[in-house]
């Protein structure tokens, strides 16, 4: 029998051409379809320098399948090159050329080598005036998974096809990874806060998403003292790849910190493998936390007197937010988790990890954490559970009108979103925890009046 | 005029399907018949004999150079005894998808109405094995329903035959393409026609024909032409005009049944070899 896949919560991996856009001044150049690209910018915020609508792209029909659609893929790297001025062009297959045999990585390669000797030549040989346009290639046919696997494609071409080792290594820098650009909603501000948390213990952060980054941050990866890996499973296999090819050691965090208690673990923990002065660390935490309580403690009243928050919640979202809310829900607000559900199709590889973590609550807890794409099991079973009360959901907008049903409170956090707009509002840290309680409140208060 | 009847031509790759094919098509010829070849191979040799020569333009050769906004003519030249000769193409080798090509090129026919009331018969002359769903094409969607195996008493033509009866039997299931017989094109290995019977046998078909090796056939292969062209009087030319009459009066149409590979090489031991082969004296 074939199985109905219902409203599952990615795109296909030529999705990443979202995590190319995401680094300033880098474009894709799609060769796949016309109506791929159209049908994967969905999202908001992706107006700006380069936007999906000028994407170029093959746009490649019939004739093409037939005939191979090398020679357009070529035509549109040499006009793209002429026309658009980007410092980084990631050519991105979809699945059309991938199961003609297209040899992408030949053109690409190829090509790279060719315009960059006649760049060379028009300065007149001289390194000086020689501007070096990168040019790599990323296999991001949709049937070898979703953009979250996309994603790793990318960071993995930049790795392969652009880094070179280096030995030459700055004290202190260290590049942060984390989720999914524009998947995630949240990835820019959270993204801000993990460089300023990194900062304020004295490390040097590199990231190479979102304003005022780029080129020139990946240019720092190799020099970098580690890699930081903040996501459940997301981009393990780009850290490896890094230190085998670069030698650049990594630590895997796989919890999104959310709110005062993985926050201070959060900074212990890098601190600690940075080496970093443990008071240095402690002195940071405690301006924080001193922060953070003060706040908790004025709104208490709100959360004792409230009626309408009850004990138990179920997130419904990606790893990385089924984790960092889960725990933050859990730690930090003391409320109890039903059962949890990871959307993101995580691979079987990492399945046994994550669901570990879930387990690692305080005050005893555990929470029961299932992998689970298809949206019509996951209501059926948030239908079926006794929440106690009120049901808090945390999920995408394929939750809000189930929950309404129910009459629980809803709050929109992973993809799609369609009932917020959100710029670089953030849940990482200390004030991402606050901004979190705070849009969970805000949904609370407004039930009654 | 009967109904036209669509007949697609499978077997292992250089078994004699084209050969076969076109001396069985100038028979038809002979019989009055009106026939339409369509060569789906990209190496665009089904229908040389019939041509004279390799001098036509491929159906994928023509939309490459010109678009799809082309003439009937431009694509479908006459042949021995005004038979219709088609060739789909394909791609250069290594590139594109030429299952792909197959599809669009019998899409093309269609739509340029190639497929014309007074027809008796359609030929798909197909390449090797069934590689990919593109190659299925003439026995998809209805329209070849009968389908001819060329094959040799040799061990790897009738592994392709019996792996060309999976395909069919895929098809046979959802629609109405059945397998009319296995034709031997000889090249005098022990007991071929006693292998042959008892391998289309095992397949639940027959041994629709059995054309004997004759070297005439390639001395018409050298000067472009069918034997039936060629040596109308040989008797080579008779065999042809034969397995033509077979065709015209088969009406056994089955669903194949594939064997495993252990009862295909049961059957070899059994009858592939002649009871003193190993008795190899000097």
């Amino acid at each position: 029998m074939a199985k109905l896949l219902d409203k599952q919560r990615y795109k296909c991996a030529l999705g990443a051409m979202q995590t190319v856009q995401a680094i300033t001044r880098a474009i894709p150049i799609l060769h796949s379809g016309p109506g791929c690209a159209q049908k994967l910018s969905d999202s908001t915020g992706g107006s700006g320098y380069f936007s999906p609508n000028i994407f170029p792209c093959t746009s490649i029909n019939e004739k093409d399948v037939v005939f191979g659609g090398v020679k357009k893929l070529h035509s549109t790297i040499d006009n793209a090159l002429k026309v658009i001025d980007a410092d980084l062009y990631v050519v991105l297959t979809g699945c059309i050329p991938e199961i003609v045999g297209d040899d992408t990585q030949e053109v690409v390669s190829e090509f790279d080598r060719i315009s960059q000797q006649e760049r060379f030549e028009e300065a007149g040989g001289d390194p000086g005036k020689f501007v070096y346009k990168p040019l790599i290639y990323a296999s991001t046919a949709g049937f070898k998974g979703n953009n979250y696997k996309g994603h790793e494609q990318i960071i993995d071409a930049i790795t392969d096809q652009y880094l070179k080792r280096s030995d030459d290594r700055q004290k202190g820098l260290v590049n942060i990874w984390a989720d999914v650009p524009y998947q995630d909603l949240f990835w820019l501000g959270n993204i801000r806060e993990l460089e300023k948390l990194l900062s304020e213990i004295g490390l040097i952060p590199n990231t190479i998403f979102g304003y005022n980054r780029g080129i020139e941050n990946i240019d720092k990866i190799p020099h970098a003292e580690f890699n930081l890996l903040v996501s459940p499973w997301v981009s393990v296999r780009n850290m490896k790849k890094m230190e085998k090819k670069l030698g650049i050691p990594y630590l895997h965090y796989p919890t999104l910190p959310i709110g005062a208690y993985e926050t201070s673990k959060f900074l212990r923990e890098v601190g600690a493998f940075a080496g970093v002065d443990e008071q240095k660390i402690q002195k940071v935490i405690e301006e924080h936390e001193n922060y953070y309580y003060y706040l908790i403690e004025r709104y208490a009243d709100l959360f004792l007197e409230n009626r309408v928050i009850n004990k138990e919640f179920s997130v419904i979202a990606d790893a990385q937010y089924a984790l960092g809310i889960t725990k933050f829900l859990a730690n930090d607000l003391g409320l109890i988790p039903a059962k949890q559900f990871i959307t993101d199709d995580t691979p079987k590889e990492y399945q046994a990890a994550v669901r570990e973590e879930f387990k690692k609550l305080n005050y005893g807890l555990q929470a029961d954490a299932v992998f689970e794409t298809d949206s019509y099991r996951i209501h059926n079973e948030i239908r079926e559970h006794d929440y106690h009360g009120y049901p808090l959901i945390l999920g995408s907008y394929y939750e809000k009108e189930l929950t309404e049903s129910l009459k629980g409170n809803y709050l929109n956090i992973a993809w799609p979103v369609q009932d917020k707009v959100v710029f670089d509002d953030f849940y990482a840290g200390y004030t991402g925890g606050i901004r979190l309680i705070e849009d969970i409140y805000t949904v609370a208060v407004q039930r009654f009046n | 005029m009967g109904e036209l009847r669509q007949i697609a031509i499978y077997g292992k790759g250089g078994i004699g399907k084209s050969t076969t094919t076109q001396n069985l098509t100038a028979g038809l010829c002979e019989h009055g018949k009106k026939v339409m070849v369509v060569g789906c191979d990209p190496k665009a040799d089904s229908t040389r004999l019939l041509l004279g020569g390799l001098a036509q333009k491929t159906v994928l050769d023509t939309i490459r150079e010109e678009g799809e906004d082309i003439s009937l003519d431009r694509i479908m030249k006459e042949g021995f005894g005004g038979t219709k000769c088609v060739e789909s193409g394909g791609p250069e080798p290594g590139v594109g998808c030429a299952g792909r090509g197959i599809i669009t090129s019998i899409n093309m026919l269609e739509n340029l109405g190639a497929y014309t009331d007074d027809l008796d018969y359609v030929f798909y002359d197909v390449l090797g094995d069934v590689v990919c769903g593109g190659f299925a094409m003439p026995i998809r969607e209805g329209k070849a329903k009968e389908i001819y195996i060329v094959a040799s008493g040799e061990m790897m033509a009738l592994y392709a035959a019996n792996n060309i009866s999976k395909g069919i039997q895929r098809y046979a299931k959802t629609g109405g393409v059945r397998l009319g017989g296995i034709i031997c094109n000889s090249r005098n290995v022990d007991r071929e026609m006693d292998l042959l019977r008892a391998f289309s046998k095992e397949l639940g078909t027959k041994l629709l024909y059995f054309v004997p090796r004759n070297n005439v056939v390639q001395h018409a292969e050298i000067h472009k032409k069918t034997v039936i062209e060629y040596n109308p009087g040989s008797s080579q030319a008779q065999e042809y005009r034969n397995l033509a009459q077979a065709v015209i009066d088969n009406k056994d149409f089955v669903i194949p049944t594939p064997m495993t590979q252990e009862r295909l090489e049961e059957i070899l031991m059994e009858y592939g070899m002649m009871d003193m082969a190993d008795d190899y004296r000097i």
